[in-house]
């Protein structure tokens, strides 16, 4: 037998190893250049996560990958074609409806927080003189200004998303599996058994919170859709749909998603029973959630104390704001995962 | 010569040919159909050794298989002798192409492994771990029912075969 030197193993395990995460690091920061592409990327991996049960289910039937994967894209073009023919000019005229009376909703919001700054500096105007109206009026002016303003950016931005995303979805779905097995077998052999079930454990974990994430957004929307539509309020659709996208921000969401629908009932004279109603179809949707989703299944896929997912989101809010709440918690639970199989197969080594 | 350039002209560079024959052959996958061994081979890892190279260090947390393609393989343990806490190294078994190892941890979860293997000369073995078979079970559950129960048969066998032997010591302690 001729033995090749300890060292000399270690040595090319070593350069391995920096190739690797060469051409990982390689890779994202590709990724992260364009900011097109980013955002790309992210949605192409949450449609990966949604539609993979999804091809796998089809190729269990008998189906080839490369059917499995182009069928549900075609279904959802059709349903996606067919959605869009229906609500899409309801979503429109709200839109346009909305538009026109944002200027009145600002002036009924000005009205309420001059009513209640009156009513608070009457209490602790000695102490700390409040002038929201002063302060708040130009802010929230220029910004809808602003946002009417860009929106043909946003348009044209979103147009390279919405053709991107699916494209990379699909390419992830057929052949992400064998890129990744290409990528992985660049890992030197003392960490390739750590590596591959590191990957599998963080892509079940990813997985599952993507798709219990999307699932908590359509089930809020839902029940704040049919709530509003049964109450007969205006824009029922936007607002739930709104609603439903603003609920991935962890605990600031569903109080945000609200805002809107009040100051709406607040604009058309403030009906109390209506505020009432209101008040209860969103808090009903954010019950329903807590009640059956959260616990039973985004605590059991994330598997963090409460306690720690309240940190963990306070402290991704003070690093990246808005994006760092909404991606505090996966993000934290990937690093626990690795941490923790790092440390039984590197560290804890019982001998 | 002749079998020489046959080999040559029909295997491919990629050694495509050997993988799924030697995947055939072995007791696991045996029972898989063409279309089956087609995906396995799709999935399996083809890692190369350096002869005195550690494929995995006893103590370590298992997370497959490994079936030799080409080279060979040994096992050695390590025992800790309590009066001067130095280590020993005992050789237990030698490894040729086609016999396969570390199958217990396909089933254990995070279970250790009990032995040292390490490849004797140049090897390339096939690593088949846990999450390619949780990939099998998900894409196709026929192939992946073959190979569990394929693998409750090995280990049925081995657990047999210890039971056997320890039977056979306790004998022989009384005597």
């Amino acid at each position: 037998m001729i033995l090749i030197s300890e060292m000399a193993i270690q040595r090319e395990r070593r350069w391995k190893l920096l190739f690797f995460l060469l051409t990982l690091a390689a890779l994202i920061f590709a990724i992260t250049l364009m900011k097109n592409v980013f955002i790309s990327f992210l949605l192409a991996f949450v449609t990966y996560y949604v539609l993979a049960p999804i091809v796998d289910f089809l190729e269990r039937k008998g189906l080839s990958r490369q059917w499995s994967t182009t069928l549900p894209f075609l279904v959802l073009t059709g349903v996606g074609i067919i959605t869009a023919q229906i609500f899409f000019p309801i979503l429109a005229d709200q839109i346009t409806s909305l538009r026109d009376n944002i200027p009145r909703y600002i002036d009924a919001s000005t009205k309420f927080l001059i009513n209640f700054e009156s009513q608070a500096s009457s209490m602790i105007a000695t102490i700390y003189p409040i002038d929201l109206k002063g302060g708040l009026e130009p802010k929230i002016m220029s910004m809808v200004q602003n946002l009417f303003q860009s929106l043909p950016d946003y348009v044209s931005q979103s147009l390279t998303v919405f053709f991107l995303t699916p494209f990379i979805a699909y390419f992830m779905l057929l052949d992400g599996r064998d890129f990744v097995r290409k990528v992985l077998s660049l890992v030197p052999n003392n960490f390739f058994e750590l590596v591959l079930n590191m990957n599998h454990q963080i892509n079940a974990q990813m997985g599952g919170f993507v798709r219990a994430r999307i699932l908590e957004s359509l089930l809020v929307g839902g029940i704040i859709w049919l709530g509003l539509f049964i109450l007969g309020f205006p824009y029922a659709l936007i607002l739930a749909v709104f609603a439903g996208i603003i609920n991935i921000i962890p605990y600031l969401g569903p109080f945000i998603g609200a805002v809107p629908a009040l100051i709406i009932n607040f604009a058309n004279g403030g009906d109390i029973t209506v505020f009432w109603w209101l008040l209860v179809i969103y808090a009903l949707a954010q019950v329903i959630d807590l009640a059956l989703i959260v616990p039973f299944v985004v605590a059991k896929i994330v598997n963090l104390h409460p306690v720690t997912v309240v940190l963990v989101v306070i402290l991704g809010s003070h690093l990246l704001g808005i994006l760092g709440m909404i991606i505090s918690i996966p993000l934290f639970s990937v690093l626990k995962v690795s941490a923790v199989s790092i440390y039984k197969h590197v560290i804890d080594f019982r001998g | 010569m002749v079998n020489f350039i046959w080999d040559n002209l029909f295997r491919g560079k990629d050694g495509t040919r050997p993988l799924r024959e030697q995947l055939r052959k072995n007791i696991l996958f045996q029972d898989l159909n063409f279309q089956q061994l087609y995906l396995l081979e799709n999935i399996v890892n083809v890692r190369h050794y350096r002869p005195g190279e550690a494929v995995f260090k006893q103590g370590e947390v298992g997370v497959g298989m490994y079936i030799i393609l080409s080279g060979s393989v040994s096992i050695t343990v390590e025992e800790i002798e309590l009066n001067t806490t130095s280590s020993r190294s005992t050789h237990i078994t030698h490894l040729k192409s086609g016999d396969f190892f570390g199958e217990l941890a396909l089933v254990e979860n995070e279970g250790r492994r009990s032995a040292t293997a390490f490849a004797h000369e140049e090897s390339v073995l096939i690593g088949f771990f846990k999450p390619d078979l949780f990939e099998i079970i998900e894409r196709n559950p026929s192939a992946g029912v073959k190979i569990l129960l394929r693998l409750g048969e090995v280990l049925g066998t081995r657990l047999r075969q210890t039971t056997a032997r320890i039977s056979e010591l306790k004998k022989e302690s009384k005597q």
